[in-house]
């Protein structure tokens, strides 16, 4: 992904390679401390009814095997290490979407002592899915603004810095456009 | 069929190299896209198997801490080696084998046994506990389907006389297949085939739901790439050998659709239909019913063959 993307055969390279990502987004779903309730509709978004290996979609256990993370909840204190832990194992290029209110701003959880206050507190997201919890069809569209973006090669800007977990060295991040 | 080809054309393009890791992606997508129709889904579409090859190859590889560097890369190349050279021996798309030798099946059941111990070397060359729960699986699951397997294929091989499998496989053609004559030992044989893929439901080295993703659980971009094309390779070839000896030889590329499809279609079914075994089970299916069944079969395959030496 250099900046200097000049000679034909490096575009065709990187057409491939966007056609590529665009075509196979594997998703890691992780539970920040939400209620439950947007996991399973998570859960229901993957069933044959919805049938999201259509699009590419497959669900992996490993973050190392994943380039989505699908996160849901307010990020709980105790969550906030785990989460920082799955998404730095999680290998470059790597996309957030967050699920629900809660992983909004907090949701129905809003001023708890205990919580973040939100994903993007945490981790830069790429795309936010509103609802309490959204419906499958909301969830499968917010995955797909996510591949739309990427096809136009654009991203939703990372300005945030991310605080690491103490141990965790940064890898060394590649400069996109 | 008979062709003559430039060696190095037969190892890079046809059937070797590019021609057979093609035909890895298409029977990926046949197997999905069968298991996909049978669960009322729509399923992949055609070119998913290389969007996800081109993806994890154009990924971040992350070598994790605790585990050899050297081995951690090599393994995948190893794993894939074998599977590429494992299919020059083998009647691939209907055309003759280009290295045939007498005893070359052995070779091919040893190469591909080697993929499965590369894949279990590649769980245990890590410190994290699923990727070891998995090695061990993988490696255990090997045990036990390995010797049943290893009967069933003699089976035919005894029948031509010949450890050559161009030649069993042109016996194969001549006589009645050998699904008629062998039941015991196709059966036998298919399902070692599904155990040897660690397809549903032997897939407890790999089950997701307990130990993450198993042996590769460690494994990001080019290596699972590798590693995974090496199973689609595997795939490939395993179909075509069981096709080859029980389902009446493979003489042309329409014979090789025909019987292979019909096999993956069983094959599908049969990951459909089932549920995960668990190790213990496994391993206990394959030891108590598998590999006597596989015996049975071999001592009514050379009690036929004294038989039919004394009459003649
Ligand atoms: S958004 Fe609603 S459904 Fe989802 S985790 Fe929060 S409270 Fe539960």
């Amino acid at each position: 992904m250099g900046l200097e993307v000049s000679t034909p055969w490096q575009q065709v390279l990187d057409k491939i390679r966007t056609w590529a990502r665009v075509n196979s987004p594997w998703a890691i779903h992780f539970n920040s401390g939400s209620c439950n309730g947007c996991d399973i509709e998570i859960l229901a978004t993957l069933t044959p009814r919805y049938d999201v290996e259509r699009f590419g979609i497959k669900l992996q256990g490993s973050p190392r095997h994943a380039d989505v993370l699908i996160c849901t909840g307010p990020v709980s204190l105790q969550a906030k290490d785990r989460l920082l832990r799955i998404y730095w194992q999680m290998p470059e290029p790597k996309f957030v979407i967050a699920v629900g209110s809660c992983g909004l701003s907090g949701g129905v959880f809003h001023g708890c002592y205990n919580i973040v206050h939100g994903i993007d507190e945490v981790l830069p997201v790429d795309v936010f899915v509103p609802g309490c919890p959204p419906r499958p069809e909301g969830i499968i569209y917010g995955v797909a603004v996510l591949l739309e973006a990427l096809k136009s090669g654009k991203r939703p800007e990372r300005t945030m810095t991310v605080e690491l977990p103490a141990g965790f060295e940064m890898p060394q991040a590649e400069v996109r456009q | 069929m008979n062709l003559t080809i430039h060696p190095l054309i037969v190892l890079l393009f046809f059937p070797g190299g590019l021609f057979l890791l093609a035909s890895g992606l298409v029977f990926q997508w046949a197997d999905r896209k069968l298991v996909a129709r049978f669960q009322n889904r729509v399923g992949p579409r055609f070119l998913q198997p290389l969007a996800d090859v081109l993806k994890l190859l154009a990924k971040e590889e992350i070598i994790p801490e605790g585990a050899h560097r050297g081995l951690f890369v090599a393994l995948p190349i190893i794993a894939l080696a074998a599977a590429l050279t494992a299919a020059l021996y083998v009647p691939m798309f209907g055309v003759q084998p280009f290295f045939s030798f007498q005893g070359d099946l052995i070779v091919t059941i040893y190469l591909l046994s080697a993929l499965t111990i590369s894949l279990g070397l590649a769980g245990a060359n890590s410190v994290d506990r699923f990727s070891l729960v998995g090695a061990t699986r993988t490696l255990t699951q090997l045990f036990s389907y390995e010797a049943p397997f290893l009967l069933a294929v003699i089976g035919p091989a005894l029948a031509a006389q010949s450890w050559q499998i161009s030649k069993i496989n042109a016996y194969a053609g001549e006589t009645t297949w050998f699904i008629v004559a062998q039941p015991i030992g196709f059966l036998v044989a298919l399902v070692g085939l599904m155990g040897k893929l660690e397809l549903p439901p032997f897939d407890a080295p790999e089950a997701e739901t307990e130990i993450v993703a198993g042996a590769l659980t460690e494994y990001s971009g080019r290596g699972f790439a590798l590693f995974r094309l090496s199973k689609d390779i595997e795939l490939v070839i395993g179909l075509t050998l069981v096709a080859a000896f029980y389902l009446g030889g493979i003489a042309n590329p329409l014979d090789f659709v025909l019987k292979t499809g019909g096999l993956l279609l069983v094959m599908a079914l049969l990951q459909t239909a089932f549920a995960r075994l668990r190790i213990d089970q496994t391993v206990g299916l394959w030891w108590r019913v598998g590999a006597l069944m596989g015996l049975v079969q071999i001592l009514a395959i050379l009690a036929g063959i004294y038989i039919r030496q004394w009459w003649l």
